[in-house]
């Protein structure tokens, strides 16, 4: 990350109290998005995301498992985020395993609900294939090709583009078993289910600097930050996850405040993001 | 060529990409013979001598290009100059830069090269403005004058022995720079003109543009000088830098500043050259249209702004026949 001198913050914090920032951004507005999908052509689903500089990927592939004892009706979803040393030469190596490890919790804790699978943002009974012997596991991972600022709602646009464009092969139970042996079954290559990402919550990241809260802050805004709070709002506005960032405390009756314009921003965010990647779908269908 | 990084439909590709053969057909008569890619024979008449230059090798008796660019001759020297490549510096450019370490009577800048400049404390205006001898004490007031992570302007001086740059800032006109934003840019898109700082009169922004690829655009300042401003506060307050600084920009300034930024960040996403003319041609259609400031980032607009080009080129060359 370049540094910044004292003029050139005092212009950002400047520019963010008067809802003007140094693109033109108002406070509640989002750089353009741009949804790609279909990207890796191997995995069951996939995604590219652009929103200004930032650019992830987001891969899903989809494996038969066996469910866990304490949840025989669900199947099972990990998500991993990896920083590409692409993104910044401080991720190489070692180094990009912090920002990595927090995107990750930060991610499950926002789409995947609890340890019980309560409030889980995707659907996770929908993955069963034989209750208590078969079901699907879920691998989804994250790259960060480029890094400027606000990777978490761009990663959670882009497991949400990736899960709509999954497909997930129909599985026939062939032999019934009983007891604990394994069922014969039947993976269909040609017939493709549909992932059901109307329930998939979108991730709103506010960003605190100085009085004021800020959408989508690049890299040089987050440096100017005191705290974070990034919620994760599905379509009904019900909210699944929230994680709070940095150093500086906040009274809850701002986290109040904050939580509502992130339910209201999430709104718009949503409708756009629905319209980008079925614009992304039927683009990957023409091509 | 290298892709526009710009997510187009359909018939905004096709916009565009006429836009960018209109703009092509006008200049290729000029240059198309000499322009070279890797391994391509370069022409030369066999009778005279020739000095083989930059981006030359010889092969099998042949000159042979070995970078993709335009073939200049310059008495019996060949060389090949490519067109996109690092940033060149020549003395006298105006380079923007950002100090990254003040050290012993010197101030090491970043500036978009592969070493670090260095501007010399006795290539720097000093706080009183007297010309005398720099002491132990300007030496221990260095951080006062420009810290780290300040941004400057200055101009080169002449190049050290391991290649790197001297910078010298002895005019009122360079100096620190506050009250803006940097941008970058590839820097072979800012050519050398006779004028690097525009002052933007009916929009009150100062625009300079670094031959290094940083371009600052800011709120105008009349004496960037720190000396005058130093002389008259410091008898009545102790922070100076800090109450200019802290004044906020006001609104309209602000808003003519994005829209030049951006106007900037368009044309060097679509590869133009960055001259007054083009930038206040980009900024000038997006305020016709009235478009929000953030809107032009758009896709739409960059086709725009690459059809007003085409059509302002093509009329000049019309004009100049």
């Amino acid at each position: 990350m370049v540094g910044l001198s004292v003029g050139e913050k005092h212009f950002i914090q400047g520019g963010i109290n008067q809802n003007l920032r140094s693109d033109g951004r108002k406070r509640d507005t989002y750089r353009p998005i741009f949804v790609e999908t279909g990207v890796i052509p191997q995995a069951n689903g996939s995604a590219r995301i652009r929103m200004g500089a930032t650019e992830v990927i987001a891969s899903v592939k989809a494996e038969l498992g066996r469910p866990s004892a304490l949840q025989p009706d669900k199947g099972k979803v990990a998500i991993f985020v990896d920083c590409s040393p692409v993104a910044e030469p401080t991720f190489e190596g070692r180094g990009g395993e912090d920002l990595s490890t927090e995107l990750s919790v930060a991610l499950q804790r926002c789409l995947l609900g609890g340890k019980s699978g309560a409030g889980a943002g995707i659907d996770l009974s929908s993955l069963v294939v034989a209750e208590g012997k078969i079901c699907w596991d879920l691998y989804i991972d994250g790259l960060v090709v480029s890094s400027d600022g606000n990777l978490l709602d761009a990663l959670g646009a882009a497991i949400k583009a990736a899960l709509s464009n999954t497909g997930i092969p129909r599985v026939h139970v062939t032999a019934a078993a009983s007891g604990d042996e394994q069922p014969e079954v039947d993976i269909s290559d040609e017939e493709f289910l549909q992932f059901d990402t109307s329930e998939v919550p979108v991730i709103v990241t506010l960003t605190k600097v100085g009085r004021h809260y800020i959408v989508d802050a690049t890299s040089e805004e987050e440096s100017q930050m005191s705290s974070a709070i990034s919620v994760s709002i599905n379509r009904k506005g019900h909210i699944c996850g929230l994680t709070k960032r940095g150093g500086a405390g906040i009274d809850p009756s701002v986290i109040s405040d904050m939580i509502s314009v992130a339910q209201y921003i999430s709104e718009q965010l949503i409708n756009k993001l629905d319209s980008e990647i079925s614009a992304a779908e039927a683009d990957e269908d023409e091509s | 060529m290298r892709e526009i990084q710009l997510s187009l439909n359909q018939t905004q590709k096709i916009r565009l990409q006429k836009a960018l053969q209109k703009l092509e057909s006008l200049h290729s008569k000029v240059n198309s013979d000499a322009s070279v890619t890797v391994a391509d024979t370069i022409p030369i008449s066999l009778e005279d001598s020739i000095l083989k230059g930059h981006g030359t090798a010889e092969r099998n008796g042949e000159v042979v290009a070995t970078v993709c660019g335009v073939v200049e001759r310059v008495n019996m020297l060949v060389y090949v100059r490519s067109l996109r490549s690092r940033f060149k510096p020549e003395i006298g450019d105006i380079i923007v830069g950002r100090v990254v370490e003040v050290a012993q009577k010197r101030w090491k800048l970043e500036i978009n090269f592969n070493q670090d400049a260095v501007l010399m404390l006795s290539s720097m205006n000093l706080p009183d403005g007297i010309q005398r001898r720099r002491t132990a004490v300007d030496e221990l007031n260095m951080r006062n004058v420009f810290e780290e992570n300040d941004v400057i302007c200055a101009e080169v001086r002449n190049f050290q022995n391991d290649g790197s740059l001297q910078l010298q800032a002895r005019s009122q006109k360079y100096g620190k720079l506050e009250k803006g934003q940097l941008l970058t840019v590839p820097p072979y898109l800012v050519k050398r003109q006779k004028q690097h700082f525009h002052h933007l009169v009916q929009y009150g922004v100062d625009l300079i543009l670094g031959c290094n690829g940083f371009i600052w655009v800011g709120e105008h300042c009349d004496a960037r000088d720190t000396v005058a401003e130093e002389q008259l506060n410091n008898t009545e307050e102790q922070n100076t830098k800090s109450t200019r600084v802290s004044e906020n920009v006001p609104l309209e300034t602000r808003r003519n500043i994005c829209r030049v930024a951006n106007a900037v960040r368009v044309l060097s996403t679509l590869g133009f050259s960055l001259t007054l003319e083009v930038i206040l041609e980009a900024f000038n259609l997006s305020s016709t249209l009235n478009l929000g400031i953030d809107e032009m980032l758009v896709s739409e607009f960059h086709v725009l702004v690459a059809e007003k080009e085409a059509e302002r080129r093509s009329s000049l060359t019309k004009k100049k026949r």
